[in-house]
C-alpha cells in the first residue's frame, strides 16, 4: 500500500485481504477434503460395486455362461462414470466385456487378458492412475476362484465436480467479498471518521493558523483519548497564544508611557480584564530596603485594598516569608495564604484571598519593587500563570526603569535648555555691550579736544564776556553728559563695573529721593488724564546698609517707577517695599530686597521672557527698550538678583536683591587719599591724535609743566630714550592706550625697562572698565579714562610726583 | 489356491490340451459337462438328512454307460464341497442307485428317468440329465454350441434342495412355479 493511499482505502483492503485470505483456505481445505472425500467414496463404492458383480458373475463362469456373466456386468450401466469392466476365467481368458464390443472395435478400453499378478492375488483393490480409477478383483465361489473382475472408472467426474465446487467457491468469496466490502466500508468509519477529523482540525489549524477550532469528542477509548489529548493541547496552545498576545499587548502600552504611575495602572488594569485575579499591586521598595510602599492599587482592587489597610502610599513592612524572598528576586507562589503565619499573608486572608503571586521587578537583579497578584480561590494560578507573571514583571520592571531613566533625561535636557538660554542671553548683551563700547571709546575721544579746550578756556580766559562763559559752562556740561551716558550705555551689561567707587547705601533714603524725583510722573501726569495711581510704600526700619553705587540704583529704580506707572494707564496701585530676606538656598544669608509692584495690565510669558532684552520694549516709539536693560546691567556690577513676578491683567511685581553685608562696613574705604599739589615736571605726552596732543600739551605747559609731545608709540619710546641719554630724562610719561603699531602697553614697558622709576599714566577711551576691574596693564601707575578731565591728570600727576607711600595709597 | 491348482489340473487332464496353456483350445462336450457337475456341488444346498454323518462324503453318480470317460473323475479328485470329499460312483443299472447326492443320466438310459424322479425326490438327490427330460431337475441343453441348464425348480423343491439364485439367474426355469417354502 502506497503512502498517499488515504486511510479509509488502507483499513478496506486490509479487511478486504485478511477475509479474503481467510476465505480461500477454507475453500480449499473444503475443496482438498471434498476431493479426497470424494475418492476414498469413489473407491469404496467401486469396491462394493465390484464385489456385487463379482459375486453374481461366479455362476456365469461356472457354468460358462458369457452372456449371462455380460447381463450381469450390464448392471453397470447405472453408473456412467464406469468407462469399462471385464470377467476374465479362471485362467484369465476375456470371458465377458462391458460395453459389449460391437463390430468397429479394434482395441477394447479393458484388457485382453488378465495379467498374471491379477490372477495370484485375491484380495485386489482398486487404484487410481492416469485419471482413472481402475483394478482386478477376484471372483470366488465358497472359497473357489472362478475367475477376475476387471473394473475401470473414470474420474472426469470428480474433476467436473471439483470445477463446481471452485465456482461455487469462488462465488461465495465474490460474494464474502463483497458483503465484507460493504461491511467494512460501513464499519470502518468508527475508526476512520475520528482521524479524519482529527486530520482535517490539525490542517485547518496549521493553515489558518485558527486555534479555536476543536475535533469532535468520540466515544471510543483510544480515539476519544487522542480527540481529548489533541482537543486539551489546542486549548493549550490557544492560552499560551492569548498569554503572548496579552504580553504583547502589555508591553506594547507601557512603552508607550513614561511615567510610573501610569505604566502600573495599565499593568494592574490590563491584568484584572484578562486574568482570573481579585486583587492587585504594585509597591515599590524604599531606599533601604526596609520596607514596601503601595505604589499602585488595581482599578477594581481597590475596595479591597481599602479594606485591608493597603491604600497607595501604605508601608508594608517585609514579612519573614514570600514578602523578603520576593524582595530576593523569587517569584513567590502560595495556593493558600491561610496556611502561612506571617502578617502579609495574614492580612490577604483576612480579606477572603486564598492564592498569591508575588512577582519580583527586577533591573539588573536588583529589586525595586513587587508586583501582587491575589484570588480568592484556592490553587487559581497554574504554572503557565506564573511563568507569564513572571515574564510579564520582567517586562514592566524595564519599562519602569526606561520611564525613570526617561525623567532623569528630561529634568536634564529642561535644565541644560535653561543655562543655555541664560547663556544665550547673557551673549547677547555681551555683544552689544562690546559694540557699545567700541561706539563710546571714538566718542570719547572725539570729545577730548572739545572737553578739554573748553576746560581751558573758563580756566585761563578771563577776558570772557558773561555770555560767552555760559555757553562754555553749558558745553562744559553737556560734554559730561554725553560722556556719562556714552560710559553707561557702553557698560550697562557688565558685570561689577560701577562708574563710581562703592559707597555706603541706604536704600530707604534712596526710595524717597527716587518717588520725589519722579512725583511728577506717578501722580502729576495721570492726574492731568484723568486717572488716578495711588502711591503706597513699605519700608523695613533699620534696614542695612550695603556697598552700592547711589546713583546707578537711583536709575534703576527711576527705570522700574517709569515702567509701572506706563503699565497703569487707568491708574492703580503703585507700591514699593524694602526688606531684609534670608535666602531659602545658596547666595548670600541675607538679602536686602527692594521692591517695585503695579496693579498694571502685566506681562505674558513671552514678554516676561524677552523684557531684559535690551531694545525690547512694549511702549513703541515712545520706548527705547533700554530700560530694564540698564537696571539688568546695575543688578549684574551689584552682584544682585533681579526677579520679574508679572501676571497678565493682575500686575508686575519687579524685586531686586542686594547682599547685605556680613558686617558692619569700614567707614574710610573708598575715600579718595589727600591730594598733593604737582611740582613742576618734564612729561612726555605720547598719542597718535595730534589734535589732542597739541591740545594737552598747551595746558600742562600753563601749569607750568615742561612739555614734549611724540606722535605714536614708536616716536614716543625713541624720544624718551633719547632724552634719558641726553641726561635730560622725563619725570613722568602720558600715553594713550589704542595706538596703531605701538600701543600704550609697549611704551610703558619700554619706558620702565630704560628707566624702571619713571612712572607711566595711561589715557584710554577703555579706561573706565580698567579702572573698576583692576586690570590696569603693567608698568602702568594710573589710568584715566578719556576724555580727560584736567583736575583728574592734575590729581594724577601729584600722585605719581608724590613720595612713595602716597603712591601706594592710590 | 487349492482352486487354482484344481482347475490347472482340471484344465491339463482335457483331451489335446497340452500342458502349455497358450493354446488353450475349446473343451469338449463332456470335459465341460464334468465340471458342470462338480459346479453344481458348489450351487446346490443338500438339507443335513441328506448326509448319514458329518464326514459322508458328497457323492456324484453316474447311470449306466459312462460318457465323461475319466474327466469327471479328474475333475472331483481332491476336491470339496461345504467341507465334504467328493466321490464319483457308477451304477449299471437303477436298482444299484441308492444315496446318490448327484445323479447324473446320460441320454441312453433317459427311459429311467421317469422312475428315477419320484425316487430323486425322497433320497434328496440332484436328478441332473443330459438333455431335456421330464422329471429331472437340471436339464443339460445344447443351444447354438453352448451348454444351457434347464431347472425344474418344483423338483428341486420337492426334493428339498435350494439351488443358488445365482445359477437360477443364469438357468432357464421350467415346470410349475414352486409354492412357497
Amino acid at each position: 500500500m502506497r503512502a498517499q493511499t488515504p486511510i479509509r482505502r488502507k483499513l478496506l483492503m486490509v479487511v478486504l485481504l485478511t477475509s479474503g485470505a481467510a476465505l480461500l483456505l477454507a475453500m480449499l481445505a473444503f475443496i482438498g477434503n471434498e476431493w479426497f472425500a470424494y475418492r476414498s467414496a469413489t473407491q469404496q463404492r467401486l469396491n462394493i460395486l465390484g464385489e456385487v458383480i463379482a459375486t453374481n458373475s461366479t455362476a456365469a463362469l461356472a457354468f460358462d455362461d458369457p452372456q449371462g456373466a455380460a447381463q450381469t456386468l450390464d448392471a453397470l450401466r447405472a453408473d456412467p462414470d464406469v468407462r469399462g469392466a471385464a470377467l476374465y476365467d479362471a485362467r484369465g481368458a476375456l470371458f465377458a466385456v462391458y460395453p459389449e464390443r460391437k463390430a468397429g472395435d479394434v482395441a477394447g478400453r479393458v484388457p485382453d487378458r488378465a495379467p498374471e499378478g491379477a490372477l495370484a492375488t485375491s484380495d485386489e483393490a482398486l487404484q487410481f492412475s492416469n485419471g482413472k480409477l481402475s483394478g482386478f478383483l477376484p471372483v470366488a465361489e465358497n472359497g473357489r476362484r472362478m475367475g477376475t473382475l476387471y473394473i475401470e472408472y473414470d474420474m472426469r467426474a470428480l474433476r467436473g465436480r471439483m470445477l463446481l465446487f471452485g465456482l461455487i467457491a469462488l462465488g461465495v468469496m465474490c460474494a464474502a467479498g463483497l458483503l465484507a466490502y460493504v461491511l467494512a466500508r460501513k464499519l470502518q468509519r468508527q475508526i476512520t471518521n475520528p482521524v479524519i477529523a482529527l486530520t482535517e482540525v490539525a490542517k485547518s489549524v496549521a493553515d489558518r493558523r485558527d486555534y479555536s477550532v476543536r475535533a469532535p469528542p468520540h466515544e471510543g477509548l483510544e480515539l476519544g483519548k487522542l480527540t481529548g489529548a489533541f482537543n486539551l493541547m489546542l486549548t493549550q496552545i490557544e492560552e499560551q497564544l492569548r498569554r503572548l498576545h496579552l504580553l504583547q499587548q502589555i508591553t506594547r502600552g507601557i512603552g508607550e508611557r513614561h511615567d510610573l504611575p501610569s505604566i502600573f495602572q495599565l499593568v494592574l488594569r490590563t491584568l484584572e480584564d484578562h486574568m482570573k485575579v481579585d486583587f492587585t499591586l504594585v509597591c515599590l521598595l524604599d531606599a533601604q530596603s526596609e520596607a514596601l510602599t503601595v505604589e499602585t492599587v488595581g482599578g477594581r482592587s481597590r475596595e479591597a485594598a481599602a479594606s485591608l489597610g493597603l491604600t497607595e502610599g501604605t508601608r508594608v513592612p517585609i514579612d519573614g516569608n514570600g514578602l523578603s524572598r520576593c524582595i530576593r528576586g523569587e517569584l513567590v507562589y502560595e495556593s493558600d495564604v491561610r496556611a502561612l503565619d506571617f502578617p502579609f499573608p495574614s492580612r490577604l486572608a483576612s480579606g477572603g484571598l486564598r492564592s498569591l503571586v508575588i512577582a519580583p521587578l527586577a533591573v539588573e537583579s536588583r529589586v525595586f519593587g513587587v508586583l501582587i497578584c491575589a484570588n480568592r480561590i484556592e490553587n487559581a494560578f497554574e504554572s503557565v500563570d506564573c511563568e507569564f507573571l513572571q515574564q510579564l514583571s520582567a517586562h514592566v520592571a524595564l519599562a519602569s526603569h526606561q520611564a525613570q531613566l526617561h525623567g532623569t533625561l528630561q529634568r536634564a535636557y529642561e535644565d541644560l535648555r535653561q543655562t543655555q538660554h541664560t547663556i544665550l542671553q547673557q551673549e547677547r548683551l555681551r555683544a552689544l555691550g562690546q559694540m557699545a563700547s567700541g561706539i563710546a571709546h571714538d566718542i570719547n575721544n572725539a570729545l577730548s579736544p572739545v572737553s578739554l579746550y573748553t576746560q581751558f578756556l573758563l580756566e585761563k580766559e578771563n577776558s570772557l564776556s558773561v555770555r560767552a562763559r555760559e555757553c562754555l559752562v553749558t558745553i562744559q556740561q553737556a560734554i559730561d553728559d554725553v560722556a556719562s551716558t556714552v560710559g553707561r550705555m557702553r557698560e550697562f551689561y557688565r558685570p561689577r563695573e560701577a562708574q563710581l567707587a562703592l559707597a555706603k547705601v541706604d536704600l530707604n533714603r534712596l526710595v524717597h529721593q527716587v518717588l520725589e524725583l519722579t512725583r511728577a510722573r506717578w501722580r502729576d501726569v495721570p492726574q492731568a488724564s484723568g486717572s488716578m495711581v495711588e502711591l503706597h510704600t513699605d519700608l523695613a526700619q533699620d534696614l542695612p546698609q550695603f556697598m552700592g553705587a547711589d546713583a546707578e540704583i537711583r536709575d534703576a529704580l527711576t527705570n522700574l517707577i517709569f515702567n509701572a506707572v506706563d503699565a497703569m494707564p487707568a491708574g492703580g496701585r503703585l507700591t514699593l517695599r524694602t526688606a531684609v530676606r534670608t535666602a531659602e538656598k545658596g547666595g548670600a544669608a541675607r538679602r536686602v530686597v527692594v521692591e517695585v509692584a503695579d496693579t498694571g495690565v502685566g506681562m505674558d510669558e513671552e514678554t516676561r521672557r524677552r523684557c531684559l532684552e535690551p531694545f525690547f520694549t512694549t511702549k513703541g516709539e515712545r520706548g527705547t527698550g533700554l530700560g530694564l536693560a540698564m537696571v539688568y546691567g546695575m543688578v549684574q556690577r551689584h552682584s544682585a538678583e533681579l526677579d520679574v513676578r508679572s501676571e497678565l491683567g493682575r500686575g508686575t511685581t519687579v524685586e531686586l536683591g542686594f547682599q547685605a553685608p556680613e558686617s558692619a562696613i569700614d567707614p574710610t574705604v573708598g575715600v579718595r587719599a589727600l591730594r598733593v599739589p604737582a611740582k613742576r615736571m618734564r612729561i612726555l605726552l605720547v598719542d597718535d591724535d595730534p589734535l589732542l596732543t597739541e591740545c594737552l600739551r598747551v595746558m600742562l605747559e600753563e601749569d607750568g609743566h615742561q612739555v614734549e609731545a611724540a606722535d605714536g608709540g614708536q616716536h614716543g619710546i625713541e624720544a624718551f630714550r633719547a632724552a634719558k641719554s641726553a641726561g635730560k630724562p622725563f619725570g613722568v610719561v602720558v600715553t594713550d592706550l589704542g595706538m596703531p603699531y605701538v600701543d600704550g602697553r609697549k611704551v610703558a614697558a619700554a619706558v620702565k625697562e630704560i628707566s624702571a622709576d619713571t612712572p607711566v599714566i595711561l589715557l584710554t577711551g577703555w579706561g573706565q572698565r580698567m579702572q573698576e576691574e583692576e586690570e590696569k596693564p603693567e608698568h602702568v601707575s594710573i589710568v584715566l579714562s578719556k576724555p580727560p578731565k584736567m583736575h583728574e591728570l592734575r590729581a594724577a600727576l601729584a600722585d605719581v610726583s608724590a613720595p612713595e607711600p602716597a603712591r601706594e595709597r592710590a | 489356491l487349492r482352486g487354482i491348482a484344481a482347475l490347472a489340473c482340471a484344465m491339463a487332464l482335457v483331451p489335446g490340451v497340452g500342458p502349455a496353456l497358450a493354446a488353450d483350445p475349446a473343451p469338449t462336450e463332456y470335459q465341460l459337462k464334468a465340471v458342470f457337475l462338480f459346479n453344481f456341488a458348489q450351487f446346490v444346498e443338500w438339507p443335513a438328512d441328506a448326509f448319514a454323518s458329518a464326514d459322508t462324503p458328497l457323492s456324484i453318480c453316474v447311470l449306466g454307460k459312462d460318457p465323461f470317460g475319466s474327466n469327471l473323475d479328474e475333475v472331483v479328485r481332491g476336491e470339496t464341497a461345504a467341507g465334504r470329499r467328493l466321490v464319483v460312483e457308477r451304477h449299471a443299472s437303477l436298482s444299484d442307485v441308492a444315496a446318490c447326492h448327484i445323479l447324473f443320466v446320460p441320454a441312453s438310459q433317459s427311459r429311467d428317468v421317469d422312475g428315477l424322479a419320484v425316487r430323486s425326490r425322497d433320497s434328496r438327490t440332484l436328478l441332473v440329465t443330459d438333455g431335456p427330460q421330464q422329471g429331472a431337475m437340471i436339464g443339460f441343453v445344447k443351444e447354438r454350441n453352448r451348454i444351457r441348464l434347464r431347472v425344474n425348480l418344483a423338483a428341486v423343491n420337492q426334493a428339498q434342495l435350494s439351488i443358488s439364485s445365482k445359477l437360477l439367474r443364469i438357468a432357464e426355469i421350467v415346470g410349475p412355479r414352486p409354492e412357497k417354502r
